[in-house]
């Protein structure tokens, strides 16, 4: 038993380093020059290039990338949240007839590839005169994440006591007082999780951002990073593209290690439940 | 219901001062370059991000500006502009004037009737000088922006395919310029044996060696004719004899040992820093090259253009340049049509174009705008398409991008030793063959 | 509040934003998919020409096409077997004690919350032929994967983009099967009680059996992001070499984005909407009955 548990710890380690080693490899090749990086994989630069942080930043636009990254995930996370609370919230509470079929066409939602709609949804952001507009993408990033987000909070929802509900409304409470008086705050640990999941989501998202937003003042961060070494303009310089790897990863890292249990939780939820 | 009148009104009064402007040219002539008429409202460019950047074009459109004080141009651009602009087509709400860059796929749009005829503003005077403004281009260059005779597009600046090597290496080690395929073997064993990789290419992309290696091979042996009628999806053209010589020419490189190892892998910077920083002696490319890798261009390294190498024996010519542009147009749907044109014409008058060869160091679709003394990059290029008896381009790549895709496969196969040089061929022509029977294709003739 | 004032109207008022958007931005599309499935349209004007299954036509005659579909296929049966079995083996390991096991469980989901965007680059970046790490290790123990290079290496592009997507799912799966076996841990107790087993025999007879819902979400979650996943092609090898690595969507990508071609890519759209649809339904279908049940392995 003790052999074995030897040989276990052995295999974890081994996948630690399959998971860090490019990690840390990718951050030691950031501060390279690009004669470095061609010299050899395993060497240290000689002396830390931070140049190739403003390089990245500056000259590639990163900046401005990260800004327009910024900005849809928050607006989108804005309007997502309360509008995907406020659905949760009917499925969880308010049966009506027919209530249970439209829940399954939300939910039909999380298991069809975005993919797929790409060449409708061009045109019809280009008839609303949303087409390469930051508010366009955002729209639709909420449309996309309805189904998880009402898939998760429906649960959130229905793990309230009624009790509490119906002494509201004994205490002369209506529909929206209780709404927001009670339900709310004890939804408050499922917001949260809506919030940080889709969050990371629409972060990295990439397939509707390279066709929907991809003129060069409204690049998103992935695009923009794919661009980067993609597209013609770039200027052989190895050095900048790593260290702009390290600026995409780093706003995921901090709000991973601060946020991980709950990241945990939003991840379970959408799945073992299901 | 208003705001489309107010529209419509604008429209009509930009249209009345167009009618004026062709009825009545005013007889201005002075030394800088005017367009005519009285120009007004608002002018949109948008233009692709290049090695060669927008600000000339924004630069010339601000001393345009100063003539036609009534005027409001607009300059903007980016490296993927054609992403954005596509939708615009769709939407009826494109720019004026637009240089959409090599992702647009302008002959749609020809034949969607979205781009202006023109053809007879061509007819019309030139900015500068006595002539037309037709007369002041190359009549070659011009024609690569027609379709059934009519010029959807204008050309700028014109690109030049060919070889790059360092001169002061080739000094060094007493080598000479390869001028023809048998001599290019004997030098690359040379090299080889310097522990030097003679040759590294684009792998990434392959239309960079069918347009540095392939197709320049073709016309060595077959001549220019033999390269237009696999253009021109003739039967047969595309596993011609000349086209599976010149093929078997890349597998015998590639079989010696004297490509650069990984190169299938390398992207077009990628491969270029390999040449710029003397790992590989030579490299197809474009004139473009040293405005791409001049930042991270070493600075002891120099580079100088060459023609590939001419295949021994054969039959075309051995002058024959590969020339290459990117095209302008003004959509059907824009706004301002009469100013966008006008505005061309003045970016294309010859003083203009000498400065664009000056601070850009390329060549014009301009007659005469090489003339006098050039950037150093631009020399032997420049002397070489003199001298040159015929030049040739590829149009196939805008015209079928699927064939081109096929071919594209079909190299990386061959150079992974999946096909052989007749099966290569064999392929290109099956691919050259679908699109020769697809009626919703249009077809073009060089 | 069954039976409360202004009930409906606050259903309606809650429900509305949600269901609007939902349906202007996602359902409406996807059945104007299925139109434009029988259009040609190049995207750069208003023409369209209706041209009835044409587009399905051509699609059943189109080589890439049939390619793409069994690149798909091969990476889900590739990357599930691979994630599956590593998922159930490293949630048995990062269970209990201990620095490493803590460590373990604190960063192993870290590659889940990177863009697929950064996933690609830093493996394009690892099997880069002249400076990558992977490269230069597969290098020294022998391998010939300096030239072409990994990605446009037609031995190697395919295990490339599977070990790529593998390290970038892998945690999941781990926090899947973790999460299943604190669930059943307690079943697993008192079933091997009952019969006495321990080990693998355990694990092949009572664990295993009982881990069905979550064998379940893992194999409906590697369905639909097998069938999308496009960044990791897109970047490191955009297909190739020679459509080695073609997958459906990046195929759709194409069609696009090089030829222009927005009919036939809404047919492939409706394809792999069908496809997905299908496979879905089989995949709850199999899964249907909990096969502890019948078995009589719950206590």
């Amino acid at each position: 038993m003790k052999g074995r548990q030897w040989l276990g710890t052995v295999a974890l380690t081994a996948y630690l380093a399959v998971i860090v080693v490019p990690l840390v490899w990718v951050l030691i090749s950031s501060l390279k020059t690009s004669p470095e990086i061609f010299a050899s994989p395993w060497s240290l630069p000689a002396q830390p290039k931070f140049e190739n942080y403003a390089a990245a930043w500056n000259e590639a636009g990163l900046a401005k990338y990260f800004w327009n990254s910024v900005m849809v995930t928050v607006g989108s996370l804005a309007v997502l949240i309360p509008v995907g609370a406020m659905a949760a919230y009917i499925f969880a509470r308010y049966p009506f007839p027919g209530s249970k079929a439209l829940y399954a066409i939300f939910l039909g939602g999380m298991m069809f590839p975005n993919f797929l709609v790409l060449a409708p949804l061009t045109d019809l952001l280009r008839r609303l005169g949303l087409s390469e507009s930051l508010l366009g993408l955002g729209i639709v990033y909420v449309a996309f994440s309805l189904s998880f987000t009402v898939f998760v909070l429906t649960g959130f929802f229905q793990n309230v006591p009624t009790e509490l509900e119906e002494a509201a409304v004994l205490d002369g409470c209506g529909h929206l007082m209780v709404y927001q008086k009670i339900m709310l705050p004890l939804a408050r640990p499922g917001l949260i999780v809506a919030a940080i999941f889709n969050g990371l989501g629409l972060w990295n998202e990439f397939n509707l951002a390279l066709v929907l937003a991809n003129s060069e003042n409204i690049r998103t961060l992935p695009i923009g990073l794919a661009n980067l070494t993609m597209a013609r303009q770039y200027q052989a310089d190895w050095g900048s593209v790593f260290a702009a790897l390290v600026i995409v990863m780093l706003p995921a890292f901090v709000v991973y290690w601060r946020y991980r249990e709950k990241i945990y939780e939003a991840m379970l939820a959408g799945a073992v439940k299901g | 219901m208003k705001f489309v009148v107010a529209i419509a009104s604008i429209a009509l009064a930009a249209g009345l001062v167009g009618c004026n402007s062709t009825a009545a040219p005013e007889a201005k002539e002075t030394t800088t370059p005017t367009a005519g008429g009285k120009l007004t409202g608002a002018l949109e460019v948008q233009a692709f991000q290049g090695g060669y950047g927008i600000d000339f074009y924004q630069a010339s459109a601000k001393e345009f500006e100063k003539q036609h004080p009534d005027l409001k141009i607009t300059v903007e651009g980016g490296p993927r502009v054609w992403e954005s602009l596509t939708p615009r087509f769709a939407n009826g709400n494109p720019p004026d004037l637009t240089f959409p860059g090599w992702g647009m796929k302008h002959w749609d749009l020809a034949e969607e009737d979205q781009l202006v005829d023109l053809g007879p503003a061509l007819d019309g005077k030139a900015a500068e000088g006595d002539g037309t403004w037709r007369e002041s281009f190359d009549p070659q260059i011009l024609a690569l922006g027609q379709l059934k005779g009519v010029q959807y597009t204008l050309p700028y600046y014109v690109m030049i395919y060919g070889w790059w090597y360092d001169p002061e290496v080739f000094k060094k080690n007493g080598w000479t310029v390869p001028k023809t395929y048998s001599e290019l073997l004997t030098l690359s064993d040379k090299i080889k044996k310097k522990g030097m990789a003679p040759i590294t290419f684009q792998g990434k992309y392959p239309y960079y060696m069918i347009d540095g290696m392939l197709l320049p091979w073709v016309q060595s042996i077959g001549g220019i004719d033999a390269v237009n009628a696999a253009q021109n999806l003739e039967e047969g053209a595309w596993n011609s004899p000349a086209m599976v010589q010149a093929t078997e020419r890349i597998v015998e490189l590639k079989q010696k040992g004297f490509f650069q190892e990984g190169a299938t892998s390398m992207s077009h910077t990628e491969a270029q820093q390999e040449f710029v920083q003397g790992k590989a002696a030579m490299v197809p490319c474009g004139s473009w090259l040293f405005s791409e890798m001049k930042k991270t261009m070493p600075a002891t390294a120099k580079m100088e253009y060459f023609l590939p190498p001419f295949i021994d024996g054969g039959k075309g010519d051995p002058t024959a340049v590969l020339i290459g542009i990117e095209p302008w147009m003004v959509p059907t749907e824009a706004k301002n049509k009469e100013a966008a044109i006008e505005l061309f014409k003045y970016m294309t008058s010859l003083s203009v174009a000498k400065k664009f060869v000056q601070e850009k160091g390329t060549l014009m679709a301009i007659k005469g705008s090489d003339d006098g003394e050039l950037p150093d990059v631009l020399k032997v290029p420049s002397k070489t398409l003199r001298e040159s008896k015929a030049v040739y381009s590829v149009q196939f790549r805008h015209w079928y991008p699927a064939l081109s895709t096929e071919l594209e496969n079909g190299l990386t196969s061959l150079l992974n030793g999946q096909l052989t040089a007749q099966q290569f061929c064999d392929r290109a022509e099956a691919a050259a063959d679908k699109v020769r029977k697809d009626p919703n294709i249009t077809k073009h003739k060089v | 509040m069954r039976h409360s004032k202004g009930r409906g109207a606050f259903i309606v008022a809650f429900l509305s934003p949600a269901v609007l958007l939902y349906a202007v931005f996602l359902v409406w599309p996807l059945l104007q998919s299925f139109q434009m499935s029988m259009y040609r349209w190049r995207g750069v004007s208003r023409n369209r020409k209706f041209i009835g299954m044409e587009n399905f036509q051509n699609l059943s005659q189109d080589p890439v096409f049939w390619k793409s579909l069994q690149n798909t296929g091969m990476l889900l049966v590739l990357a599930g077997v691979v994630t599956i079995g590593l998922g159930v083996l490293l949630a048995h390991l990062t269970d209990g004690a201990g620095p490493v096991r803590k460590f373990a469980r604190a960063i192993y989901l870290f590659p889940q919350v990177i863009s697929l965007v950064a996933v690609a680059l830093i493996w394009q970046f690892q099997l880069n032929p002249k400076y990558g790490l992977v490269t230069d290790l597969l290098f020294r123990v022998g391998l010939p994967v300096r030239d072409p290079g990994i990605v446009r290496d037609p031995r190697y592009a395919f295990g490339a983009i599977a070990v790529a997507f593998v390290w970038h799912a892998l945690g999941f799966f781990v926090l899947l099967f973790s999460a299943g076996l604190k669930q059943i841990s307690e079943e697993i107790k008192e079933a091997s009680a009952l019969d006495g087993s321990e080990g693998w025999h355990r694990f092949r007879h009572v664990t295993w059996p009982l881990l069905w819902s979550v064998k379940r979400t893992a194999i409906t979650y590697l369905l639909i992001h097998i069938l999308t996943v496009f960044a990791l092609v897109f970047v490191m090898t955009e297909g190739g070499p020679d459509r080695g690595t073609e997958t459906i969507v990046s195929y759709l990508y194409e069609q696009i984005a090089k030829n222009g071609q927005y009919g036939y890519a809404s047919a492939l759209a409706v394809v792999v909407f069908a496809v997905s649809m299908l496979a879905s339904l089989a995949v709850l279908a199999y899964f249907r009955k909990d096969p502890t049940a019948a078995a009589g392995a719950r206590a």
